[in-house]
């Protein structure tokens, strides 16, 4: 082996498709203390974790794509202590055989980093279904005694416990308003936790775009009556198509209307629309409520958060999952979901998705 | 029913035979492997590749951990195969952890295998107290387990967008295809907790299938004795030690590999 080669600062090894080194620089030998390894199987420096991974992954690699790039492996010396390394190998013709020439550069203190952060996110993926857990049985412990304050009051109601007067009514009617909001904020941690727990069964495929957006504005519809908004579709849409589960993409496009519908004073306006770019279609909700301000744009998203007005007062009532569930929900379809906002002027929620092209009986 | 199978496994036909001759890949890789093998046997038999649940082109959305904890149910995908094709009749040939998997599915369905072929077979890859040395120690398994989370950090990006399936953009699973050893990091931790924590032992002088044991010289993940071991255990099964060395025959050396499977059935052929 030349000078050069056996001073770098590397390992350097050839290797036979059956495991036979065929040459080692100066460098490998000192990291793993043999004297010479020319001739022995490669499984003599490296750990017996490696030499598993080897075989099930490196050598298939190579053997199949020519080649293994940035590949962890843990070396043994002759004191059976570890070197961690990192390995590049290509496998080629020489002499009329091919043969697997690698460099393998330590990494000990890397390695150490490594190990750290793979178990600081281990750690937090934990957390994380640690906390849907809980989110998990706590809103399936709520539900049922919901369902029984719902239950009584409709039937002290009805009137088949005995006569019920005019107050008496009116303040059932405020109890079960009241158990419903409570129940819709438990479904809203249920689906929340279903996403955090990676549960949500999204299932895309190419939906008409147009068909969603006419759906989404008759459902609410009425709440822009009732809020005395004017409620406009606006943008091209017809033919387009995305990729998406059209459930999924309802229940974002609602959020997110609800939203604006509750956010913009009597007199506003609310508008839907749909435009291609590039290789994907943006669905904007645009309002002109109050705005958001710009370092509390990205915060939005995260869950429990509700921005409050100047007066300390929650802008709404609710725990704040719906925009955390659907930026996930966007995610998990392959699309995201950005906001852009003006204070004072109004907000546009921005659902970015995959275009699709529609089979033929769908379009139809 | 059948389609879904084919297509959650992805199952692929080939050859112009008509007895089937099914291949299962080991842990870590999929069906990509018996390229160098497969084709030898297409003149006479009917080749069927797949991928494991899990592994390769198979659909990720099928992957249950429940299931796949466990080596039975990667039997259970052998058997579905062979339910969803109907085949009888089957010479089954596993690579590794597959040789346990299709003991399992041939223990379960012995009726629709005519051979098993196992390419490096490990019933058990722990030393036991007991006397039997499987070649490794807990701590040596562990240590695989490392290597394949910190190898993953980067394969897992690559991976995430397949996960999808996205049909409209088949450009991602050309990027598969260049990563065939990648996949989920945590499908690839539970195979690997499934493959190597196994014991098996118990299960091998159950097998009434004929039965061919492919021994690697120098094999670090199924040494010698361990061989041997399933040998002496599968009443009246066939032992041959190939020149080869490592574990994978059909990849180093698939001309020799090919050459004492023909060997085998033939041999099978005249006795029967």
């Amino acid at each position: 082996m030349d000078d050069l080669l056996d001073t770098a600062p590397c390992g350097f090894f050839s290797v036979a498709d059956d495991g036979t080194v065929l040459h080692a620089n100066a460098t490998l030998r000192a990291l793993v203390g043999a004297d010479d390894l020319v001739g022995r199987h490669l499984d003599a420096f490296l750990s017996p974790g490696a030499r598993i991974f080897y075989q099930t992954h490196v050598f298939p690699l190579l053997r199949v794509e020519g080649r293994a790039d940035e590949i962890y492996l843990s070396l043994r010396d002759r004191q059976g202590g570890d070197v961690p390394v990192l390995l590049n190998a290509v496998r080629r013709a020489r002499g009329g055989r091919p043969v697997s020439d690698a460099v393998v550069v330590p990494m000990r203190r890397r390695n150490q980093f490594e190990s750290e952060l793979l178990q600081a996110r281990q750690a937090a993926e934990e957390a994380n279904r640690a906390r849907a857990r809980f989110l998990s049985m706590v809103s399936h412990d709520l539900r049922a005694p919901l369902g029984a304050i719902n239950l009584a009051s409709d039937l002290l109601a009805s009137g088949a416990v005995g006569p019920v007067n005019d107050a008496q009514r009116h303040d059932l009617e405020r109890i079960r308003e009241a158990s419903a909001y409570v129940l819709g904020l438990v479904a809203d941690l249920l689906n929340f936790a279903r996403v955090e727990a990676n549960r949500a069964d999204v299932r895309v495929r190419p939906v008409a775009v147009q068909a969603v957006l006419d759906r989404a504005v008759d459902v609410v519809e009425h709440l822009a009556v009732e809020a005395r908004l004017t409620l406009a579709r606006e943008g091209d849409d017809a033919g387009a198509a995305v990729l998406a589960d059209p459930e999924r993409l309802q229940q974002v496009l609602l959020n997110l209307l609800t939203n604006a519908l509750k956010f913009t004073p009597a007199g506003g306006r609310v508008t839907l629309a749909a435009e291609r770019a590039g290789g994907a279609v943006l669905l904007h909700v645009c309002d002109t409520g109050p705005g958001i301000p710009p370092e509390a744009a990205e915060r939005i998203f995260d869950p429990f958060v509700q921005l409050e007005q100047s007066g300390g007062a929650a802008l709404r009532e609710g725990v704040g999952l719906g925009l955390a569930i659907s930026r996930e929900l966007a995610r998990a379809m392959g699309g995201d979901l950005t906001v852009a906002s003006v204070v004072g002027a109004g907000s546009t929620f921005t659902v970015r998705l995959p275009a699709a092209t529609l089979p033929e009986e769908v379009a139809a | 029913m059948t389609d879904d199978i084919l297509t959650r496994n992805h199952v692929t036909l080939s050859g112009r035979g008509t007895q089937p001759m099914l291949f299962a890949h080991g842990f870590g890789c999929d069906q990509t492997m018996w390229r160098f093998v497969a084709p030898a046997f297409e003149d006479d038999y009917r080749v069927i590749l797949f991928d494991y649940v899990g592994s390769g082109r198979s659909d990720l959305r099928a992957y249950d951990p429940e299931r796949y904890g466990h080596l039975e149910g990667y039997a259970r995908d052998v058997l579905d195969i062979c339910e969803a094709l109907d085949l009888r009749d089957v010479v089954f040939v596993g690579h590794s952890v597959s040789s346990m998997v299709g003991i399992l599915a041939a223990r379960e369905a012995p009726e629709r295998f005519a051979h098993l072929i196992l390419i490096g077979p490990s019933p058990h890859y722990l030393n036991d107290p007991s006397g039997y040395t499987g070649g490794f120690n807990r701590t040596d398994l562990e240590g695989l387990l490392d290597l394949m989370d910190k190898n993953y950090i980067g394969w897992a990006n690559v991976l995430a967008p397949v996960i999808m399936k996205n049909e409209e953009r088949p450009e991602l699973t050309g990027e598969l295809e260049a990563s065939f050893c990648s996949t989920d990091p945590i499908i690839a931790r539970r195979f690997a907790e499934a493959t190597f924590f196994a014991d098996n032992r118990a299960d091998l002088p159950g097998v009434t299938v004929p039965t061919l044991v492919l021994q690697c010289s120098d094999d670090a993940i199924a040494p010698d004795t361990v061989g041997q071991y399933v040998h002496e255990h599968i009443p009246g099964s066939a032992f041959r030690k190939l020149a080869a060395t490592g574990h994978c025959p059909h990849m180093s050396h698939p001309e020799e590999t090919v050459e004492v499977m023909k060997a085998y059935l033939a041999e099978a052929d005249v006795s029967a």
